[in-house]
């Protein structure tokens, strides 16, 4: 999948989920601070996007994220960058 | 201990023949049913398709859209209701001791509707798959918190769960903490969102419910010989009650008083009622006694439509009225809206509210053909004009858990 079209994907979650106008929402929104969700509200979001894109994200990973770019990053890497082979 | 005295200053309201106070109570005194077919799910395989479903019912006019979507069904209709409940009452909660005001609410099902979606997600796509939300959107206390939430009232929150008489002990124990000083307000009543395949089809098994699907608005008729059962609802009421004084002290309008209460069990059976009517009888001579009263003069019947019900309560108004029971009407708001569950002893409050309001006595339609075991004046078909200073409500929930309000015109 195109990162655009992954980074347009979430936004449409987000705006849907927080009811907020979609193009208030940018890759540099903070999920806490910007957009106001909580610790719950961060495990509902990471729910619908594991609906979404048909994924189970792992608890350590949702910690990481802070930001809508820090989402659709991870969702790239996830779905487009298969981790190296190892030995 | 002093006992306060205990008014009503604003109701709410959401049932199948009406949406707020005024609709519904005008549906009630024309004798109009809410009783359709059921579009919420497949009815094929079901001998029961009929039932009170609330339509036209919009949400997101009541409460902020991202709250509305964040709830069940049966929280929608708590927080409609309070909002409703709220307007009329005028109360300014941001003027008064949030800590004194309280929120008892009554739920016989609680969030079943997303119960059951997420039971089948998480046999359909693995229980990895049920959703985070599902835990408080359940949980039955949904909806007393989310009111408590909204308005920000931080007196004592609680759900109270006794199936069919849930909101009329909800009610009943919001009155007792007014009267006795706890608090000095509180938000209560009852709700319920029943219209899940798999709760519809439970009350199926039961043999329960009617199954005059032909006609669905003449198929809830209590105390008709020819009744079959009762028929499912949905929807909700809230009241806000108030110490008189301070009601008084802020200019409020007093809509009736509450003036007696009694909860009982029949210690008999989950689902069938004594049939001597012996613990519903003590229910309402309790709730008299606690009023200071001998006799009322309107009963808004628990009246389900069920053979075992209608008999046993007729049978027990005769034990505690004993030669007055035949002059006094008796009539039953579930002829027109059939059985809300958890809401419906709330609803009826509302009924008899209204009643004292307006002085009159909503009717039991369907009826033709009175049980020969159900001889009382149940005021057939139409409403009637009448004096009323003192009106009980039955409500008598599965597993013998009674209750018996007794409402006054305010003086």
């Amino acid at each position: 999948m195109p990162i655009a079209e992954i980074d347009l994907k979430v936004r449409k979650i987000l705006s849907e989920k927080l009811n907020v106008g979609i193009d208030t929402i940018t890759g540099d929104s903070r999920l806490a601070e910007d957009l106001g969700v909580d610790s719950f509200g961060a495990v509902e979001l990471m729910f619908e996007i594991e609906e979404a894109f048909h994924l189970k994200i792992p608890d350590s990973d949702i910690e990481q994220v802070r930001s809508v770019k820090d989402i659709v990053a991870y969702l790239d890497g996830f779905m487009n960058k298969p981790p190296a082979a190892t030995a | 201990m002093n006992k306060r005295r205990v008014v009503v200053t604003g109701l709410g309201v959401v049932a199948c023949n009406g949406i707020g106070v005024q609709e519904f109570w005008d549906a009630n005194v024309a004798g109009r049913s809410g009783i359709t077919h059921i579009d919420a799910f497949d009815t094929s395989n079901l001998a029961s398709k009929i039932g009170g479903q609330v339509k036209n019912f919009s949400p997101s006019a009541y409460m902020p859209e991202e709250i509305a979507k964040r709830v069940d069904r049966f929280v929608h209709f708590g927080l409609a209701c309070a909002d409703m409940a709220l307007r009329q009452s005028g109360l300014e909660v941001g003027s008064e001791d949030t800590n004194r005001i309280g929120v008892i609410m009554g739920s016989g099902l609680g969030g079943l509707l997303f119960h059951e979606e997420q039971i089948v997600a998480a046999f359909d796509r693995g229980a990895h798959r049920v959703n985070p939300a599902s835990v408080a959107r359940i949980s039955p206390n949904a909806v007393a918190s989310h009111i408590a939430i909204r308005y920000g009232l931080k007196g004592p929150n609680l759900v109270i769960s006794t199936a069919c008489a849930s909101g009329a002990h909800a009610i009943g124990e919001a009155f007792r903490k007014v009267q006795y000083g706890e608090v000095d307000m509180c938000f209560t009543g009852g709700v319920e969102a029943p219209f899940s395949e798999f709760n519809f089809a439970a009350y199926c098994a039961l043999r329960v419910l009617s199954k005059n699907n032909a006609h669905p608005a003449a198929a809830s008729r209590p105390f008709e010989l020819a009744r079959d059962g009762f028929v499912m609802s949905e929807g909700g009421a809230v009241l806000i009650l108030e110490e008189r004084d301070r009601a008084l002290a802020r200019g409020a309008s007093i809509l009736a008083e509450i003036s007696g209460y009694a909860g009982n069990s029949g210690a008999h059976h989950m689902v069938m009622p004594d049939p001597d009517g012996a613990d519903a009888a003590r229910v309402m001579a309790a709730a008299l006694k606690d009023a200071g009263l001998q006799r009322v003069d309107y009963i808004n019947a628990h009246a389900t439509s069920t053979r075992a019900n209608d008999a046993a309560e007729t049978k027990a108004i005769k034990a505690v009225f004993g030669d007055e029971a035949r002059a006094i009407p008796v009539s039953s708001t579930k002829s027109m809206i059939g059985h809300a569950i958890g809401a419906a002893g709330a609803i009826e409050a509302v009924v008899c509210v209204k009643a004292l309001q307006d002085q009159v006595i909503p009717p039991t339609i369907n009826l033709d053909n009175p049980d020969p075991a159900c001889d009382l004046d149940y005021v057939p078909h139409r409403s009637r004009p009448s004096t009323l200073e003192h009106v009980m409500s039955n409500s008598f929930g599965f597993g013998n858990c009674n209750v018996a309000l007794i409402f006054s015109r305010y003086r």
